[in-house]
């Protein structure tokens, strides 16, 4: 019998491994102690075995979440319909809470969690930064202030939380009994970034996530203060304003200034 | 037993630098503390192909102290996809930056049609995969501009189309395409058991000028067969095998592999310390021959 060129004895291998039909039994030489499906499930199981390894690793706080079998059988169904497609394992998994997501759409505290699971990976390995000093911000003229903006860390990532997912996180990572489920009361949003080398994360609400997503659409300071003045009375808007501007800095989340003009 | 030395050798490989460790992150705070009797350190090249953050900072701080080599995983070098010219430009920039000893991968592919098995996947030791991977590793030795290692991978399969055995396809590669090998005596024995052929006929038959590095690493026996876990201590055959290998091959920097169940570091040297004392003695002998 013929045997397959390399490039179609690879596609059969591959087809294989992901359980497709394949011609790849045919391929192998049959003989020694072991038989051939023996000699390709060793690798149609160490396929497995590695992928649903690398989402334990990169989903550690869903994983105790949801417990061995739970998880287990989520994360294989995933790798069943996400075959890596990045050269680099660290990426494989990217779309896993979207998945959870649709897999448990009446528990969605569990894909809120593997976010920040995925999020904070992403922020332990993401791009440096130097980030601005409160000094630097000391030394701007008052025209300045009129037109200066900020540019954040560029491991920063918002998004809308529903649950008291931050709450189940904390708990788990104390390896205490993680809190019920609950609806947050009102709007939230997650806030993760890295601050030195180690992630960070921290709820925000509404008021900061408007002046955030206003000056990453590319606002200056004082228009997020005049946006304040609309919500506040000038002296709540201003302290709101400082307040968010300390935290920021504290935060090391301002890694650089724009709008100010050339000296 | 061929007991001579090339005397050609040290015009391709480069100097042994002695006996390293494959870096793993929970040793970090053990090499950046204090000196180590470890002579250099072994990277995986992917887990610092990142943007940035903590594990390039430490990889910094490592390269300020020890020599380092670069062993990927991914280059898929025999992959009839062709080479990633992503994956190359990340990985020349990661060379450029931490300035190795030597980089390798594995004689292997891991993937087709644009997906990643992450498996060291075994070829067919035909003249149509010689072909394919003796181009591929011309193109990746340009790129790089420098000799590459290939690795043997373990494997528990044989295909009907290979032509010849797996030391004719490593010995054929490493000559037309001009790189370097990389022995893991561990895959050797592995196998060897595996597939029922005779380890020092796999070692007779490699080129000695052209061996670089040997790895060491241990395995799980599941009584018909092996497989190469690096979870374990270096078995005691793999140990015999070592010996051999050094009377063979002379002097080449050795490294211990391990990637699961990570003991302590001491435990890591003191194994690291059996492969130096194993390949003083064969040296020894040999010399005393001469």
């Amino acid at each position: 019998m013929k045997t397959l060129e390399l490039t179609d004895l690879q596609i059969a291998f591959h087809g294989h491994l992901l359980n497709q039909a394949s011609r790849i039994a045919q391929e192998v030489i049959d003989g020694g102690r072991i038989s051939v499906d023996h000699r390709l499930n060793i690798y149609h199981n160490a396929y497995r075995v590695r992928l649903l390894e690398n989402l334990r690793d990169a989903y550690e706080k869903t994983w105790t979440y949801l417990g061995d079998d739970t998880f287990d059988a989520s994360a294989l169904a995933f790798i069943e319909a996400n075959p890596p497609q990045h050269r680099n394992l660290r990426w494989h998994g990217a779309e896993f809470p979207q998945f959870l997501a649709n897999q448990f759409p009446r528990d969605t505290d569990i894909a809120e969690l593997a976010l920040i699971d995925w999020q904070l990976r992403h922020a332990f390995d993401g791009p440096n930064a130097t980030p601005v000093q409160p000094a630097e911000l000391a030394g701007l003229s008052p025209e300045d202030w009129e037109n200066v903006g900020f540019q954040f860390a560029p491991t920063l990532f918002i998004a809308p939380l529903r649950y008291n997912t931050v709450s189940i996180w904390h708990a788990l990572d104390q390896e205490q009994v993680p809190p019920t489920a609950e609806a947050l009361p009102e709007p939230s949003w997650l806030l993760i970034w890295r601050k030195g080398w180690q992630p960070h994360f921290r709820t925000i609400q509404a008021v900061e996530q408007a002046a955030l997503a206003q000056m990453q659409g590319g606002a200056s300071f004082a228009e997020v203060c005049a946006a304040l003045s609309q919500q506040f009375s000038d002296q709540e808007a201003a302290t709101v304003a400082a307040e968010g501007l300390r935290t920021w800095l504290q935060d090391e989340l301002i890694v650089g200034l724009t709008g100010l003009l050339p000296r | 037993m061929p007991m001579s030395m090339n005397h050609t050798a040290s015009t391709i490989r480069k100097k042994s630098p002695g006996f390293g460790l494959g870096l793993r992150p929970v040793h970090y705070p053990d090499f950046l503390r204090e000196p180590q009797a470890v002579d250099w350190l072994e990277i995986i090249s992917e887990n610092y192909m990142i943007p940035g953050g903590k594990p390039l900072a430490m990889l910094d701080a490592i390269l300020a102290r020890y020599p380092v080599a670069m062993h990927g995983v991914s280059l898929s070098i025999g992959s009839t996809d062709g080479l990633d010219a992503q994956y190359l430009t990340e990985l020349k920039a990661l060379a450029k930056h931490a300035q190795p000893l030597w980089i390798s991968d594995h004689l292997c592919w891991t993937g087709v049609q644009g997906r990643n098995a992450h498996d060291l996947l075994p070829l067919p030791y035909s003249e149509e995969a010689l072909r394919l991977v003796v181009s591929h590793v011309d193109q990746v030795q340009n790129t790089l501009d420098q000799r590459i290692l290939l690795e043997n991978v373990s494997s528990y399969l044989d295909y009907r189309s290979s032509e010849m055995s797996e030391w004719e396809f490593l010995h054929q590669v490493a000559e037309q395409a001009d790189c370097l090998l990389l022995l893991d005596v561990n895959n050797i024995y592995v196998s060897s058991i595996n597939h029922g052929f005779d380890a020092i006929e796999f070692l007779n038959h490699l080129p000695v000028k052209r061996v670089q590095q040997i790895h060491l690493a241990g395995h799980s026996d599941h009584g018909d067969y092996i497989v190469d876990t690096h979870d374990h201590p270096v078995a005691e055959p793999v140990w015999e095998l070592y010996r051999y290998t050094c009377s063979r091959f002379g002097e080449v920097a050795t490294m211990i592999e391990r990637d699961d169940h990570i003991p302590e570091l001491p435990e890591l040297i003191a194994e690291l310390n059996r492969a130096r004392a194993i390949a003083a003695e064969t040296l020894e002998a040999l010399a005393a021959v001469a």
